[in-house]
């Protein structure tokens, strides 16, 4: 089988995942014009919650559901306690509590959960499917990891674009001030948000546990790489982190195939920085200029 | 009715507005008049819940609503149009307008309300699902109007409606919105520096002059004051 074939399944898997990461922090800077830098660690916390209940004996699914609803609950927690007091304040210091946030979870996570590495079980099969006679390098649970990122995203989009809550949301991260005169709480839209996006990155959490083993800063990379797609698509735009994230799971999995997997990192840092150069904002930003 | 009593507003040491009160009668226009930096922004924006008071109250059919967050003052009926920057650019223009109503969770009523304020601004009609950010400045301000009806506002605050509308738009809307009012008994406050097509419309006026009311009156009567039209109005 052709390598090439051979990577790309591999990237879309692995893209899919940024995709996700990529999408939960575009959702916070679109609602609240801050960078989430926790939020690769909230991603790694509800994992540890699901793989504690998992080892207590529930199935599978019970714990994939624990990480999706302490996600969304961690994400308004956060929003509510630490976001909202310093909402007023200069951006630069919701960031640097996220970062607090961050330090925090990593090291509250081996006092709760204890400092052992630990394996996640995936919900399917991880053996490549046959195709015929020859087999695949693409599981069950790959198919799965795509699927359910692809649902979320549609499942997203329709709350986004068709549904009264969704132009709620938008409009209060569009203008928080107007939406206030329309009688929009955007208070609990922020709150919302948050907790939508938290839920997102739980998911990626839950989906690439099984394949990087679970410790305290096992997200890290995940945040980065998604965060790199992120600014790829321009930071403004969810069909751009998206597909931000998805060239970063091909980028990653060809420079890691073909160059060694060492030169990974510095494949990611140099295509952000080609790209950056062709396009500063990004390749789906848009830019209005706007009518005065 | 919506009353102002002495209503003192300041930004850090700056008095933006000095025991400010006036009363708009249900189913009646005031205008308030003054030039830039009289404290006519500042006093809508306190009444719309933007702007904390230093000092007195607004009340809405009595009820004292200074304290309230913008969002329940909206939900109480009050529509405040804010100056040329009322319209979520972002959106579509069927968007904006939903967004007036949403919260009265009347989806019927909203449909409806929705195909009125069409029908009182055809340009609209025609780019209903394009982005607002395309629409020309006159069209913006048929917009922030027609969602304030989609709305159902009962108290109309308008600040300077008038900014970037060619002449006669604005007697289209300014006719338009005089309809609503004895028609409707529709209350707005309407804030120009235009002081003349206001005061053209309006049943009461009242001049401000940095952060104090210097004049106050039916409006026929204001017009023809010709040393408060020259000391403070323009014309």
């Amino acid at each position: 089988m052709s390598r090439f074939f051979v990577l790309t399944l591999n990237g879309v898997t692995q893209g899919a995942i940024y995709a996700a990461m990529a999408l939960a922090l575009v959702m916070i800077w679109r609602a609240t014009k801050v960078i989430n830098f926790a939020q690769g660690a909230m991603a790694m916390f509800t994992t540890y919650l699901a793989v504690f209940a998992i080892e207590h004996g529930t199935p599978y699914w019970v714990g994939f559901l624990v990480a999706l609803v302490s996600g969304l609950l961690l994400g308004a927690i956060v929003e509510r306690v630490i976001v909202r007091p310093v909402e007023s304040a200069p951006a630069l210091n919701v960031v640097i509590l996220t970062l607090g946030l961050l330090l925090f979870l990593e090291a509250l996570a081996p006092m709760a959960f204890g400092g052992q590495i630990r394996s996640f079980p995936p919900a399917f099969s991880i053996v490549g499917l046959r195709l015929g006679t020859s087999q695949v390098p693409f599981s069950p649970f790959d198919l799965f990891t795509l699927g359910s990122v692809v649902a979320v995203m549609l499942l997203l989009l329709v709350l986004f674009q068709k549904t009264d809550l969704g132009l709620r949301m938008r409009a209060s991260a569009f203008n928080p001030e107007v939406s206030r005169l329309l009688g929009i709480r955007v208070g609990r839209m922020l709150t919302l948000g948050w907790a939508l996006a938290s839920l997102v990155g739980a998911l990626a959490g839950v989906l690439i546990a099984p394949s990087l083993l679970l410790y305290p800063t096992f997200m890290d990379d995940v945040l980065v790489f998604g965060f790199t797609g992120a600014v790829l698509g321009g930071l403004d735009s969810a069909v751009g982190a998206v597909v931000g994230g998805l060239l970063m799971g091909f980028a990653l999995t060809y420079v890691g195939g073909y160059f060694g997997s060492d030169l990974e990192t510095v494949g990611a840092l140099v295509i952000l920085i080609a790209v950056l150069m062709v396009r500063p904002s990004g390749l789906f930003s848009v830019q209005r200029v706007r009518q005065v | 009715m919506l009353e102002v009593i002495d209503l003192t507003v300041a930004y850090g040491p700056v008095v933006a507005l000095h025991a400010v009160s006036l009363t708009v009668p249900d189913g009646s226009m005031t205008a308030v008049l003054g030039a830039n930096g009289a404290g006519k922004t500042t006093l809508v924006r306190t009444i719309s819940g933007l702007t904390r008071p230093r000092g007195g109250s607004v009340r809405l059919d009595g009820r004292d609503i200074t304290r309230l967050a913008p969002e329940e003052i909206a939900r109480l009926g009050v529509a405040h149009v804010p100056q040329g920057q009322g319209v979520l650019a972002e959106l579509t223009v069927d968007e904006n307008l939903r967004l007036g109503g949403l919260w009265r969770r009347d989806p019927k009523g909203q449909r409806g309300a929705l195909a009125e304020a069409y029908d009182l601004f055809p340009p609209l009609a025609n780019r209903r699902h394009v982005a607002a950010f395309s629409l020309s400045g006159g069209e913006r301000q048929m917009l922030s109007l027609g969602r304030a009806l989609v709305a159902r506002a009962r108290v109309l605050l308008l600040d300077e409606p008038s900014l970037g509308l060619a002449r006669l738009v604005l007697v289209q809307i300014m006719a338009r919105l005089r309809t609503l009012v004895t028609e409707r008994g529709l209350t707005v406050l309407l804030i120009e520096q235009n002081a003349k097509s206001a005061l053209s419309v309006a049943d009461e006026g009242i001049v401000l002059h940095l952060g104090k009311v210097v004049a106050r009156g039916r409006a026929q009567q204001l017009l023809g004051e010709e040393r408060l039209r020259h000391a403070y109005l323009g014309f």
